[in-house]
């Protein structure tokens, strides 16, 4: 699965550390799923959805080996 | 995230702290050969076998210096290894697991090594220190995969 949470942070003008504070995660966190080494849980997903005030499809997308 | 049989972060340090004492005391024991004295007292066996004769619920005397040092290892190493991190989420959660099972298939895979090729007395020396392997190789690959996460921030 690949996202695009790096492009949605620029947009909203947050840091990796901002982001992890506003859904209560690690930076750790935040950064391995940008780094496309983490897929997130639906739990988190909603949350950062909700966050950026965008349907899950238009952070999250299914790669062809999924 | 639910995250279960996990204590509180506040315990880590005392974990720490017990697990090196614990491993500190068994590289000295382990390089002197004091006998008996002081470490000898009173306990009670539940079961005993000592050659000739079997007993049950015994108080017998013994050296309780492997006791206490194999409690510290083993009580410390759960300790550092099932409290919560500062920030506990699902990430952290999974690296927690995915050490396990490699922690759990490396123990097991140098255990068939030994089945296959030590013999005699060195085997049940393998075996003791079987009893500590996988908490101190599940350890050091969940501060590792732990460190690796964290120096690849922007």
């Amino acid at each position: 699965m690949k996202n695009n949470i790096k492009v949605q942070r620029a947009i909203h003008d947050m840091t990796q550390a901002d982001l992890a504070d506003k859904i209560g995660v690690s930076r750790q966190t935040i950064n391995a799923m940008e780094k496309n080494k983490y897929v997130p849980s639906t739990v988190l997903s909603l949350k950062i959805a909700k966050l950026f005030e965008v349907p899950l499809e238009g952070i999250f997308f299914l790669e062809d080996e999924d | 995230m639910k995250t279960n049989y996990l204590l509180p972060h506040k315990y880590k340090k005392l974990g720490w702290t017990l697990l090196s004492l614990g491993i500190i005391s068994f590289i000295i024991l382990g390089s002197t050969q004091y006998e008996g004295g002081f470490f000898e007292i009173k306990v009670l066996s539940i079961f005993n076998y000592d050659y000739t004769n079997k007993t049950f619920f015994k108080i017998i005397k013994d050296d309780i210096r492997n006791e206490v040092i194999s409690i510290l290892i083993i009580v410390g190493g759960l300790l550092v290894g099932f409290t919560k991190e500062k920030i506990e989420d699902e990430f952290i959660y999974k690296l927690r697991n995915d050490s396990l099972v490699w922690a759990f298939i490396l123990n097991y895979t140098i255990l068939l090594i030994t089945i296959l090729f030590i013999y005699g007395g060195d085997f049940f020396e393998v075996m003791m220190y079987n009893i500590f392997t996988p908490l101190i190789f599940f350890i050091i690959r969940f501060n590792f995969l732990k460190y690796k996460s964290r120096s690849h921030e922007e």
